[in-house]
This record gives structure tokens, sequence and C-alpha cells, in this order.
């Protein structure tokens, strides 16, 4: 597996200062303190340039079981370029080993894996008055995985300041070939539109919803999953909400400190239906340290042509019942596709030594399993999944 | 259900334009939301875990478009 994404403007929250972004861009463009320097509108280019470092390390496990690890270094860059326009530019490495299930979770000789993801994406905007654009272009490749996107977006601001909305689109091409003992090869093209609203709720709240639509085409099954055959159209609907709400006054402990909060409702045409909330407590201290616990809860119902771990009495493992007298039905015993529930906790910690510096880390510790699923039966028979996921990144300003 | 959706969505829209039932918040009231915490697009690190989500789990979507594939999920 690979995690990193390809995401420009690395930059953590303490100590980023204005940068251009929802929400950020309309704060930024309308604030004029009295006696104080108007920050640079976000509308305009940065004002400087950033280059940053991350490195990722995940590991999860299973019972008795390691499986996946990946270690993945990135770099990253944003700056202006002339007067109205920026570059942002990031790429990386995702180099990844270890054992993923043939089905369910069942691991066999043929569940070793070990593989390098070479990955680049490039964003150049076009800043104006109360609009921006930007267009981008990523790019990814491992052994039996490359990847091509395209991607244009447009930002608008309201004349005062206080409204934001924003689309974007992307369309991806993708070639799968499996590695050996696989023979499933193809092509896949996804495309994904999203629109979004930001909105300036108070003195202390930010609001925001988004919609993201995606279709993809073509080559849709996992390679590695044997049984493992899926339609070849997957549609996709997200909704996400979020709300940032700056507490100003209260106990000494909370006063200064800030809680972001987003909820998101997913869908698709495979039948899975999923909602996601996260919680973030932000709490800025002396000397340039942020401190920022957080949680995730996640539960989904399962693919319709997911099948649980109970299979063909002539057959046996891994066919699903009736497997011979229907073999080109959709089926797939794939754990991710199934019902479960989610919780992930962890904490973000950032300090700005200085106006040119800044480090952070970010350590999670994530566990899936049915028995977690919200508002219904999760999938029976499979083994709880858990994960560590640590980050360290810096940065520097010029 | 898809128009429950859709209505849920349309209604939400509307709640969002009309926040402010106090009124439009003039720029000099802004200081507090300056802060870069009150960004509301999110940090790499955050993007970086929520891909490493959803690579474990079948949904996604909700944030940046664009970036492209990758044989994990």
């Amino acid at each position: 597996m690979q995690l990193s994404a390809t995401a420009t403007g690395h930059a953590p929250h303490a100590g980023s200062g204005p940068r251009p972004g929802p929400g950020g861009a309309l704060l930024a463009a309308a604030l004029a303190l009295p006696g104080v320097a108007p920050p640079a509108a976000a509308y305009d280019p940065p004002d400087g340039h950033t280059v940053g470092v991350r490195h990722l390390d995940y590991r999860d496990a299973q019972p008795g079981l390691s499986r996946v690890r990946v270690s993945s270094p990135s770099v990253w860059y944003t700056g202006p370029v002339g007067e109205d326009w920026s570059i942002a530019a990031s790429g990386g490495v995702d180099a990844v080993s270890g054992a993923s299930p043939r089905w369910h979770t069942a691991v066999s000789g043929a569940s070793s894996l070990r593989d390098r993801r070479v990955y680049g994406d490039l964003r150049l905007t076009r800043h104006a008055d109360r609009m921006a654009w930007t267009v981008g272009i990523a790019q990814s490749d491992e052994n039996d995985y490359r990847s091509r996107a395209a991607s244009a977006g447009v930002r608008i601001r309201s004349e005062d300041g206080n409204t934001e909305w924003s689309g974007a689109a992307a369309f991806a091409r993708d070639r799968i070939d499996g590695a050996d003992p696989s023979p499933i090869a193809g092509d896949r093209r996804t495309l994904e539109l999203s629109a979004g609203v930001t909105r300036v709720a108070s003195t202390r709240d930010i609001v925001a919803l988004q919609l993201g639509l995606a279709r993809a085409d073509g080559t849709l099954s996992d390679p590695y999953k044997y049984p493992d055959r899926r339609p070849d159209r997957r549609d996709q609907v997200s909704v996400l909400l979020r709300w940032n709400h700056h507490i100003a006054d209260g106990p000494t402990a909370l006063a200064g400190s800030t809680l972001r909060t987003q909820y998101r409702h997913y869908r698709d045409s495979w039948g899975v239906r999923a909602h996601t909330l996260g919680v973030e407590w932000v709490r800025p201290l002396a000397h340039g340290w942020t401190f920022a616990p957080l949680a995730r809860l996640h539960s989904q119902s399962a693919a319709r042509f997911y099948f649980d771990p109970v299979y063909d009495p002539v057959l046996g493992a891994p066919f699903p019942p009736g497997f011979a007298s229907s073999p080109d039905r959709a089926v797939s015993p794939d754990q991710r596709l199934s019902a479960f529930g989610a919780l992930a906790a962890g904490l973000r910690v950032a300090w700005r030594i200085d106006e040119a510096w800044t480090v952070d880390m970010r350590a999670e510790w994530y566990r899936q399993q049915g028995t977690w699923r919200i508002g219904g039966e999760g999938s029976p028979g499979l083994a709880r999944l858990e994960a560590r996921i640590l980050q360290f990144g810096a940065s520097r300003r010029f | 259900m898809r128009h429950r959706l859709a209505g849920a969505m349309l209604a939400a829209a509307a709640l969002l334009s009309a926040c402010s039932a106090s009124g439009p918040v003039r720029p000099w009231q802004k200081g507090e939301l300056a802060r870069p915490e009150m960004r509301m697009d999110d940090p790499a690190d955050a993007r970086i875990a929520e891909k490493a989500f959803a690579s474990r789990e079948s949904a996604s979507g909700g944030g940046r478009v664009g970036s492209g594939g990758c044989g994990c999920n």
C-alpha cells in the first residue's frame, strides 16, 4: 500500500501565517486591524518561499501478525512567481513491505509484498482581486500501478470577504498491471468534481460545506485478492461539513484554543454508506508551541458484493457459496469493503522555533473492527486491524 | 434516499449562507479568525493521515481533488 498524499502546501498550522486556501483566503483578505500592518491577502501570492520535508512511518497489524509497513520521505515547496502567480510542488517515495491478505484475513506465501512508489505533483495559481485559479498535474509510478492526473479549480470571494465559493475538477488515468501471480491488468479512468462554500459565521466561527462527486471506470478489481471481481464502474458522493470555533473566553485551559470539527457522509454505487466524524482541539502555548489532541470515528456498511468468510461447501476457501454456478457475478473478500467501525486517536505537536523554522510531529493509533460499526451489524469473522501512524516534519521560510 | 440527500444538502447550503444572524462580520472584528488554526484547509499531516485511513476503508473524498490514484486501494 502507498500512503503519502501528493500534498502541496505542507506548512503546519502553527506559524504558517496567511496562505492561499479556502477559508484562509477570505480571512486574510478581509482583515484590517487598526494599528497592525495587514497580512498579505491570501488572494495575493505568498510573500515568501517555503521549503519543507516530511517523513511518514506507518505500520499495521492483525492479532499475531505484523502486516504492512510504509516508510515515506517527502519534500515540498511553495512560493510566489512574479506579482500575480504562485507555485506549489511536492514529491516523495513510498517504500512498502509486509504481507497483505489474499482473502479476508488469510495470509499465505503469496501475500508478501515489497514495492516502491515515486510520486510528484505541481500546482500553479493565478491570483486576482477576489479570485484565484489553480491548475495542477500529478504523477505516481510503482511496479504495478501508474497514475497520471490533471486538475483545475477556482476560488471566488464575496465583496465583504465573509463568503468564499470554490469549485474544482480533476481527471486521472491509471494503468494497473498486476504482478505475478495476478492476471488482472487494465486501465482505470476517474473524473472528480467538487464544489464548496465557506462562510464566516461569527467573530469566532467559520463553517464550510463541500460536495464531492467521482466516477471511476475500468479495471477496479484488486489484482491481489482472490476471487475478486468488482463492477467496472463506481460512482461516489461525499458531503463534508466543517466547523472551526475559537474559544476566546472561559477557563484558563480553554481560553485561546480552537475546536475543529468535521463530518463526512459518503455513499457509492457499490452500496457502501459511511459516516466519518473528526475532532481536533488546538491549544497554542508559550514560545511558539502548539498541542492538538485529535480523534476520528468512522463507520461504514459493506459493499453489495462483499461476502463474509463463509465458503462453498464443495470448493472450500476462498470461494463463496454458489461460486461454481455463477462464476461471473461480482464478488470480493476484501476486508476494506466489509462493514465495520474504526476509531483513531492521536496528538499533533508543532513548534514555531522562529520566523523561519517550524517543526512538527503527529502520532496516531487506529483500530478497526466489525463490532464497532454504528447503526447496523458489522461483518463477522474478520480479525481486527490496528495501525500506528507517525509523521515528522520541518519547514523553513525564506 | 437520493432525494433526501439532495434535500439535506440544499438545507445545509441555505443554512450556511444564512449564517451571521447578527449581521455581517466586519474586517476589524476578524482578529481571532486570522489565527492559523482557524484555516479551513487541512495541513499536510492531516491529508497524509486521511490518505492512510482511506487505504484501509471504503470511503474517501471531501478534500482536495486531483491527487491521482495509487495501488493502495
